[in-house]
């Protein structure tokens, strides 16, 4: 499904800032696979989802999804296999648009863009029929300015659009970080959902909360991953209320 | 009466200039100074054709065409050569000055006795109406001429308006409003910002040089010099616009911009009438738009200013 073969990435080479961020990297996901990559900060777990989605060409080295060799494919192109949720809430939609504009814009991911209305009206009862699935309410919104909600709403819509078209491979780049612990849950419960629905292969960019020697490497059963999904989210959760103690103990 | 509807006509001929200066400015954020020649453009080429006879409507879409090749090849200097997008406007603009004088073949085309969609809106009425040359609309005595080519041109910039309207609610209007909103999201879902840009980069000129080609025809001639300053004249209309209508909703936007030129248009005309010295209407429109610029910021300080003390 997803295969990396010997990926080299080197910002600013020859620089005083040089900086080897991808080095000889290789990484084989199976179709309908879950696999959550850990590491330190800056160890470049970002980086290796960029250079899946397309953000920039790798120096050297090999990325091919579904039987696609895309190492050469620029970011637009590779979007036809991909679905992606961005870490920042607000990366992932177009704030002065309203719902039903952004989730028509999805509805088109990959596919030619010409003169048809955008809001066809055979589409208006599919859309509001999903963003009920959501659980949000906000079915009753459609025509509203998404700069207008929230950071969880903003992210659950974003992560329907990224699903609508069912992607080979979704990439989830932390997309639960900025958000309250409540709304977390709910995107975690979505992910879930749309996961298991589709059947889709996911590459998940999460934060290391324990040691885990060599976990980026191992291969696991969707259920399997799901569990230690919720582990690591968990986690996050500790981390945080663990970050409010030490700020009560000592500010 | 004749000042009034010499100011409302031209005012809606340049609210397809607006209507461009929106569409780089507001859908793109991209600060396009193409527009100064490109106007320009559109003007030269619509006079030069229709000094040889061409169809006024052949010519004005020719006009149009002109400025979108304009526009485009900013667009290609910013996107594929990666040139700071300031500096691809002005390159082109620059190199659009000789071009249009090549064009022209000298710095000014009269277009006295050429046939222009002013003469054509004339001549339909004369034979509608029977050779009378004027006309009474609420008790005012209005030359028959001067009427046509106001409904004429009203006519021309409802249809470009609704178009932009339907243009910018399709799969392809969605996606480049989507590009000036969201490039990063447009390009997770498939979209090459660098092809939307140059895209819209060329409907925003193209409206321009249509702006320009009516332009010529209207005032009967075309001057290389004529585009000087308009990018600020269209940006001072789409500011009057914004403040007129309130709202960000695509209709009522673009509806305000129109509204917007014809208002600066009949402010400009009353300030002339007043006695203003026609030599400092650049400075005046420069010292608007830079006053519209900043006092939102610094009412908004005063503001917080206020409720702190
Ligand atoms: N565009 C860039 N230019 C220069 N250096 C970069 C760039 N992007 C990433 N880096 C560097 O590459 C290294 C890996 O960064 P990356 O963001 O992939 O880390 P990460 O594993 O995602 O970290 P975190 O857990 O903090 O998000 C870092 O040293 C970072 O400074
Ligand atoms: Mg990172």
């Amino acid at each position: 499904m997803l295969e990396v073969r010997n990926v080299f990435k080197t910002f600013n080479p020859a620089t005083p800032n040089e900086v080897l961020a991808l080095q000889g990297v290789d990484l084989t996901i199976e179709r309908g696979t879950f696999v959550i990559v850990v590491g330190t900060n800056g160890s470049g777990k970002s980086t290796l989802l960029n250079a899946v989605a397309g953000s920039f060409f790798v120096d050297g080295g090999r990325i091919t999804i579904a039987g696609h060799d895309v190492t050469r494919w620029p970011e637009h192109r590779r979007a036809t296999l991909i679905g992606r949720v961005f870490q920042n809430p607000f990366s992932g939609t177009a704030p002065d648009m309203s719902i039903a504009e952004n989730i028509a814009l999805a509805a088109r991911r990959g596919r030619r863009r010409g003169l048809a209305w955008a809001l066809r009206g055979n589409f208006a009862d599919e859309m509001r029929a999903r963003v009920r699935g959501l659980g949000m309410r906000l079915e009753e919104r459609l025509d509203n300015a998404i700069g207008s909600l929230s950071g969880g709403q903003r992210q659950a819509l974003t992560l329907l659009m990224a699903t609508w078209c069912k992607p080979e491979l979704l990439l989830l780049d932390e997309h639960t970080a900025a958000l309250d612990p409540k709304s977390a849950d709910q995107i975690v419960r979505l992910s879930d959902e749309a996961i298991a629905r589709d059947e889709l292969t996911t590459l998940h960019r999460g934060r290391i909360i324990h040691d885990l020697a060599g976990a980026e490497k191992r291969r696991l059963r969707v259920d399997d991953l799901l569990a230690r999904f919720e582990e690591v989210r968990r986690g996050e959760q500790l981390d945080e209320s663990a970050a409010q103690l030490l700020r009560r103990a000592y500010v | 009466m004749t000042l009034l509807l010499g100011a409302l006509t031209i005012g809606l001929i340049l609210s397809l200039l607006a209507l461009g200066v929106f569409i780089s400015f507001r859908v793109f954020d991209f600060p396009d100074i193409t527009t100064d020649g490109s106007i320009t453009l559109g003007a030269a080429i619509a006079a030069v054709l229709l000094v040889k006879g061409v169809n006024p409507f052949v010519a004005s879409a020719a006009g149009f065409c002109g400025g979108a090749v304009a526009g485009a090849t900013t667009g290609v200097l910013h996107t594929k050569c990666k040139i700071n997008g300031l500096l691809s406007g002005i390159l082109v603009m620059t190199a659009l000055y000789s071009i249009n004088l090549h064009v022209m073949g000298k710095s000014n085309v009269p277009l006295l006795s050429a046939a222009t969609f002013a003469s054509d809106a004339e001549r339909i009425l004369t034979a509608l109406k029977g050779g009378d040359t004027a006309l009474h609309v609420l008790g005012w005595e209005v030359a028959a001429r001067d009427a046509a080519v106001l409904v004429l041109v009203l006519a021309t910039i409802v249809l470009a308006a609704l178009a932009l309207y339907a243009f910018l609610r399709t799969d392809l209007g969605t996606a480049m409003r989507a590009t000036g909103d969201n490039p990063q999201m447009i390009r997770a879902l498939g979209v090459d910002v660098g092809n939307m840009t140059i895209i819209g980069l060329a409907l925003a000129n193209g409206l321009i040089g249509l702006s320009g080609a009516l332009l010529a025809q209207y005032q009967g001639f075309a001057d290389v010099q004529m585009g000087i300053g308009m990018v600020v004249w269209g940006l001072a209309s789409v500011i009057i616009g914004e403040a007129l209508v309130g709202t960000t909703q695509l209709g009522l936007v673009i509806t305000g911009a129109i509204m917007g030129s014809v208002l600066f248009r009949l402010l400009v005309a009353i300030a002339l009438r007043a006695g203003l010295n026609p030599n400092d209407l650049k400075l005046m429109t420069a010292t608007f738009v830079f006053a519209a610029l900043i006092l939102p910021g610094l009412v908004a300080r005063a503001r917080k200013g206020a409720g702190r003390a």
